[in-house]
């Protein structure tokens, strides 16, 4: 390498890879990898379960799981940063239960689940939201201030705000005494469609949180952050303010999913969205996010949470017995993320 | 048992490195039961030697001897077992377990994987109070001092019964009393039938240590004396840097510039007192040894690590985070050009940008088109060779990937650039390219701090040179025909 280094050549043996293949960066071949994947699993699952196919159902497989991809993106953003988000369940239970319970009237009646502050419906909403960034603030506070590992803080958090949700419901749930406008929310529907408005915000939040991560300084710095935390910092990035406003969004957007499926079901139940945190996860690795940071999109992450939603819904039709659906999900998991290593190894080489 | 004389014989040693050799040719013989001591300036190729000795690198070529016999250790475990041990800097003691477990760490007497009480640990535990009788067996290691768990090690070295024990520069870590203490123990090392191959920066303790020195310069070997042989430090200062040629120096006018960053009594858990000031457009280099404090006062002047004192740039006192300082208009190339300067799984225009992220978007949104065509620039400023702005900067050579990093501190628009060791590791086409760059910034106006262990760096480039020795400023020369890099070396090796 001296002086005569010709720049910008093309390496030699460029012709042996597709021009277009070579062009992608990892992370299109990645999410281009899982939509294939996607493809081959329906078109097998339309051979082998009826009306798999029907628009309606494909509709079904795109929107059923708004609330997974909306805790997605804050989940996404902090893998990428090479952090984990646990609580994002118990914080969508604890939220569903203030902003119920805060919405209650004072109804005289005996039953202390009966009885709330009755707040206005915006005030309640505004109450549980901040409950839901509370959350996240006490998530970086220890992690940002205290350096505690992430998963250790997010896992107790989950079960903090859970445990509060279940003190607050009495282990149960809080569903009467609640103003009409409680429901409203979350059993609207897009007029002429069978979509909810749940749906349409979490379309909404997946193409700003796009924007946000392709276009903007922020989003390159949660790259950033995870490719090297070390030398951000030495880069004039700040790493640990940008990190806690990540674990506040994060708690935003579970306090947004808490809020809407309150209202769906009318209640505020302590025992809604066990397991969540788990999904989330799930469908950022489907996703191809690395959870060693630094790698991943929002868009890889949307794609991994329909493929979950084809694995199961698809063993749904088959009349495969409940009780297979976890196992089902760990292999599927499991083989995915085998196949996207094996895919990246055989690129990189 | 009629043993021959030397323990270990070199011959025609050679070990490349992709396009360096790094050991070239060296032969001499290290006689049994001597303090056999290792010198030469960084990159002379003292560590590879060892590391060849130690089995954590195979030869190019040659031959070593370990009482007469072929001795090509595969790993440092094999190593071990044929009687080598090294006391490496980073000390492989366990701070939870006591002296006793750690004494027999690896080597313990089992059935079935549980441990058996044998009298082995007895033996290890009297060699060890052989050595030092204040450490007690059942004392946890977290309690002891550095020097004290290097006793440890060695004791245990002894009582595996090593032949060779090599030591990495021991002293750099440890207090003066200690120092007088292990240097008692090193000696007494010659009775219990260990040979001792001493690294060492300090000369003095060549000195008062050493029975034999071989002396290491590019590679080479230079000449193996006896201790008793050498003069003084001058002369073993000659020998480490033979003939250094300052071709690429040009003394410049130096019409007084305003003074653009002042330190004043700069202190930490390294640096001791420092002050300095520097001149627009000048290029001031610190030049010492591994472990003189050199990145040491780039990190806290960076805000990288804490410090007592104060920094002032163009007037303004410098707070002390990265961030702030960048802001301030000062740049730092890190040592570790993979760990602290790059993000080497992104490409490199995902790298070139990063410090000044203002110039290519407007209101936090980034403009594609800028960000293209400022790397675009960069790879062609700093003829960057790579395939394409696309390219994951892990998978550019060591130079392009330094270029990568300059580019990246350029694009800063900084006043004062700070360079830790800008050249090391890559080759000298590369090197040549980089002082051009610095030359050429100075030129224009920037301030430049060049950290370099390596002696002709800092003096091709630098008008100003400090010398740093053990966290402390000790001297500073204008740079010109007049410089005397044996005076700098006796300085930096702890002379006065």
């Amino acid at each position: 390498m001296t002086a005569q280094t010709t720049t910008m050549s093309a390496g030699p043996g460029s012709e042996r890879v597709g021009t277009l293949a070579r062009k992608l960066s990892n992370e299109s071949f990645i999410t281009l990898f899982m939509v294939g994947v996607l493809a081959v699993l329906f078109a097998v699952a339309c051979l082998f379960v009826p009306n798999f196919w029907l628009p309606r159902n494909v509709v079904n497989l795109l929107t059923n799981y708004w609330y997974l991809i909306i805790l997605g993106i804050g989940v996404t953003f902090l893998l990428i940063t090479g952090n984990f988000d646990m609580s994002v369940g118990g914080n969508v239970a604890l939220t569903g239960v203030v902003c119920a319970w805060c919405a209650q009237a004072a109804s005289g009646s005996p039953n202390p689940l009966a009885n709330g502050p009755g707040l206005p419906y915006g005030l309640s909403v505004a109450a549980a939201l901040a409950c839901a960034v509370g959350v996240g603030a006490v998530n970086a506070f220890f992690i940002v201030r205290l350096k505690v590992p992430s998963i250790i803080v997010t896992l107790g958090t989950m079960m903090l705000s859970r445990g509060l949700a279940q003190v607050i419901t009495r282990g149960a749930q809080r569903n009467t005494s609640l103003p009409d406008v409680f429901g409203v929310v979350g059993n609207t529907f897009l007029p002429g469609t069978s979509l909810k408005v749940a749906v349409l915000i979490m379309v909404l939040l997946v193409a700003v949180a796009f924007v946000l991560e392709k276009g903007t300084v922020a989003g390159r710095r949660t790259y950033l952050i995870g490719a090297n935390a070390e030398a951000a910092r030495l880069s004039g990035v700040k790493v640990g303010r940008h990190i806690a406003s990540l674990y506040l969004l994060s708690g935003l957007l579970a306090g947004i999913t808490g809020i809407l499926l309150a209202s769906e079901f009318k209640a505020g139940v302590s025992s809604r969205a066990t397991g969540y945190e788990f999904d989330a996860l799930v469908i950022c690795l489907l996703g191809g996010v690395s959870i060693s940071g630094g790698f991943g999109s929002v868009l890889g992450m949307f794609v991994g949470a329909i493929l979950l939603s084809v694995v199961t819904s698809s063993a749904t039709g088959l009349l495969l017995s409940p009780d297979w659906q976890f196992t089902l999900k760990g292999l599927v998991t499991f083989l995915a993320i085998l196949a996207q290593r094996f895919a990246l190894d055989r690129r990189s080489t | 048992m009629d043993r021959i004389d030397n323990v270990l014989e070199i011959r025609g040693l050679v070990k490349d490195f992709s396009s360096v050799r790094a050991v070239n040719d060296v032969s001499f013989d290290i006689r049994r039961n001597t303090v056999h001591c290792l010198v030469g300036e960084n990159g002379a190729g003292k560590s590879t030697l060892i590391k060849i000795l130690t089995g954590a690198l195979q030869r190019t070529a040659g031959r070593v001897l370990l009482n007469g016999k072929d001795y090509a250790p595969r790993g440092p475990r094999e190593a071990k077992q044929k009687g080598i041990s090294t006391l490496f800097q980073e000390l492989n003691v366990v701070d939870q377990l006591t002296v006793a477990e750690n004494l027999t760490l690896g080597m313990e007497d089992t059935t079935l994987g549980f441990l058996r009480r044998t009298d082995k640990i007895n033996r290890m535990v009297s060699v060890m109070n052989s050595l030092e009788p204040s450490i007690r067996p059942h004392q946890r290691v977290s309690t002891l001092s550095v020097a004290q768990k290097q006793i440890v090690e060695i004791a245990k070295a002894v009582a595996a019964e090593a032949d060779v024990l090599i030591m990495d520069e021991p002293t750099a870590a440890i207090s003066e009393g200690e120092i007088a203490r292990l240097f008692a123990i090193v000696k007494a090392l010659r009775h219990k039938n260990v040979t001792v191959i001493y690294i060492s920066h300090r000369l003095d303790e060549i000195f008062e240590l050493g029975d034999v020195v071989t002396v290491m310069r590019d590679g080479r070997h230079i000449a193996t004396r006896p201790v008793a042989e050498v003069k003084d430090r001058s002369e073993l200062i000659r020998m480490m840097i033979g003939k250094t040629v300052f071709e690429g120096y040009e003394a410049r006018e130096s019409g007084k510039k305003d003074v653009v960053l002042e330190v004043k009594n700069l202190a930490n858990h390294k640096l001791k007192d420092v002050s300095f000031e520097v001149r627009q457009g000048e290029i001031v280099g610190f030049y010492g040894l591994v472990g003189a404090g050199k990145t040491e006062l780039a990190r806290a002047i960076y805000g990288a690590d804490p410090y007592r004192g104060e920094v002032t740039f163009r007037g303004k006192k410098l707070p002390p985070r990265p961030d702030k300082v960048i802001a301030a208009g000062i740049a730092l190339v890190p040592e570790e050009r993979r760990s602290q300067g790059l993000f080497t799984i992104l490409t490199v225009r995902g790298n070139v940008p990063v410090m000044n992220m203002a110039k290519i978007s407007r209101r936090g949104f980034i403009d594609a088109a800028a960000e293209r065509r400022v790397t675009l620039e960069a790879v062609e400023r700093l003829r960057i060779a790579t395939s394409s702005t696309e390219k994951e900067t892990a998978k550019l050579s060591g130079g392009n990937q330094q270029k990568v990093v300059f580019a990246k501190c350029l694009f800063a628009d900084a006043d004062l650039l700070m360079l830790d060791e800008p050249t090391r590791g890559i080759d000298v086409g590369a090197k040549s390219e980089i002082y051009g760059i610095i030359r050429k910034l100075s030129r224009e106006g920037k301030s430049i701090l060049v950290f370099s262990s390596e002696l002709p760096e800092i003096v091709n480039l630098c008008d100003t040179v400090h010398l740093l020795y053990d966290g402390e400023l000790k001297a500073t020369l204008e740079n010109g025909r007049g410089v005397d890099s044996q005076r700098i070396m006796h300085v930096v090796t702890g002379g006065l």
